[in-house]
């Protein structure tokens, strides 16, 4: 198996297009996504309507990718975006497919 | 008196009460919640319902006689974040801000245009059928202005961030209701009255009771964000207030002007007076990623929105009484 970065962006749903092109830009090979609710410092995002809530968007990627996403997202996403990113380190299969 | 009467007979309607009963239930904490997925599911249905009837009327008026008000309308929703924008900045919002919030009052709410047609058919008060045409147009123009104001104001303090306005444009152009909502137009000025008949058990008939259930939707959406109010300052909650008398004013001015019968001048007060909370912040936090989403959204939707549901509607239908004596 080979070790890998598992990078987790919890983000408000108005973010979606922007992570998303920066992930394929990054070099990220897929992805998946789902709808939350949630709260923080910008407040409740309740996800009663789909505008109105978070998305929690999952990513396997190289080490190198993960190093290259955190420091954009950092840079261009965490000053206008309500949003939260975290790394931790998994183990994959069939490493061709990251 | 009548506007006093007006007013209650809005007020008292199951539309605008079932909105208050969402607004309570949420105040109250509730546990009432629809799925995300019907409240989809129901936008589109109405914005379908309103689409085929428009179409279907356009059909039957034809275009000569649309074409003007539509462009009247749509040159008002460019013009109205022309004047927000420096009141705004009059009131120490950061350009940025003003740029959003000015293309959110410029741009429309489908929800309150239905709920104005449903209260003028309460009434009985004949409006053009095809005035859908008025809020497909209406929504797109303003969220480009308002961009492009932003834009400006965003490059003299050099921070360019955001997508593009090529971006934008895709986004105010193609988003999921003007999408709905002028194919629908289409469909149903090709498929004409005869296409209507085939469809009207489904869109027509149950479209009062779906209406009730989406503005009880729209009272729990509203209501909980109405603590987001102390956020917001008084300036914005005043402007809230003021800018849909105003831009209903506008509205019902140009409506006039362009021939529009007594409920077709009221239509059109109460789009330019409605603050878009759907198209125009999916826009706005694409392009404008710094400007401040609470500020903007809490005063379209907690604030105008249901000033407009219960006496911006009755408002611009007195003040459309007025001009055509």
């Amino acid at each position: 198996m080979t070790p890998m970065k598992l990078v987790v962006i919890v983000c408000e749903a108005h973010a979606r297009e922007p992570v998303l092109a920066l992930l394929r830009e990054a070099g990220a090979q897929g992805w998946t996504l789902f709808t939350v609710e949630g709260e923080g410092a910008k407040g409740g995002r309740p996800a009663d309507i789909p505008e109105f809530a978070n998305l929690q968007i999952e990513v396997v990627v190289r080490p190198e990718v993960a190093a290259v996403l955190l420091e954009r997202l950092a840079r261009d996403f965490f000053p206008r975006y309500g949003m939260i990113a975290y790394e931790s380190d998994v183990r994959v299969w069939r490493k061709d497919k990251f | 008196m009548e506007i006093l009467e007006a007013v209650r007979v809005n007020l008292l309607s199951p539309a605008v009460l079932f909105f208050a009963l969402g607004v309570l239930a949420a105040v109250l904490k509730s546990d009432l919640k629809f799925p995300e997925q019907l409240y989809l599911g129901l936008t589109i249905y109405l914005l379908i319902a309103i689409g085929l009837k428009g179409g279907a009327a356009i059909a039957e008026a034809g275009l000569a006689r649309v074409w003007l008000p539509a462009l009247a309308a749509m040159v008002l929703g460019a013009l109205v974040p022309l004047w927000t924008y420096p009141v705004l900045r009059l009131g120490k919002l950061p350009p940025v801000d003003a740029a959003a919030i000015a293309a959110h009052y410029g741009s429309v709410s489908a929800v309150t245009f239905i709920a104005a047609t449903n209260y003028l058919t309460l009434i009985e008060v004949p409006f053009e059928p095809y005035s859908a045409a008025f809020l497909a147009v209406m929504e797109s123009p303003a969220i480009l202005v308002g961009v492009v104001l932003g834009k400006l104001a965003a490059r003299q303090t050099g921070d360019a961030f955001g997508a593009s306005l090529r971006t934008a444009t895709h986004e105010a152009l193609f988003g999921r209701s003007v999408v709905l909502l002028v194919g629908s137009l289409a469909v149903g000025a090709v498929t004409g009255s005869a296409g209507m008949k085939k469809v009207e058990p489904f869109f027509i008939t149950p479209f009062q009771g779906v209406l009730a259930l989406f503005l009880l939707e729209m009272g729990l959406v509203a209501g909980r964000r109405l603590g987001d109010l102390r956020k917001v300052g008084l300036f914005l909650l005043a402007f809230g207030l003021t800018a849909p008398l105003v831009n209903g004013a506008l509205g019902v001015w140009l409506g006039r002007a362009t021939g529009l019968s007594l409920g077709g001048t009221a239509l059109l007060g109460v789009l330019s007076a409605s603050a878009s909370y759907i198209a125009a912040p999916a826009a706005i936090r694409l392009s404008l990623p710094a400007a401040n989403p609470t500020l903007s959204l809490t005063a379209a939707l907690a604030i105008t929105f249901p000033f407009n549901l219960t006496l911006g509607i009755p408002y611009c239908l007195e003040l459309a009484r007025r001009l055509h004596p």
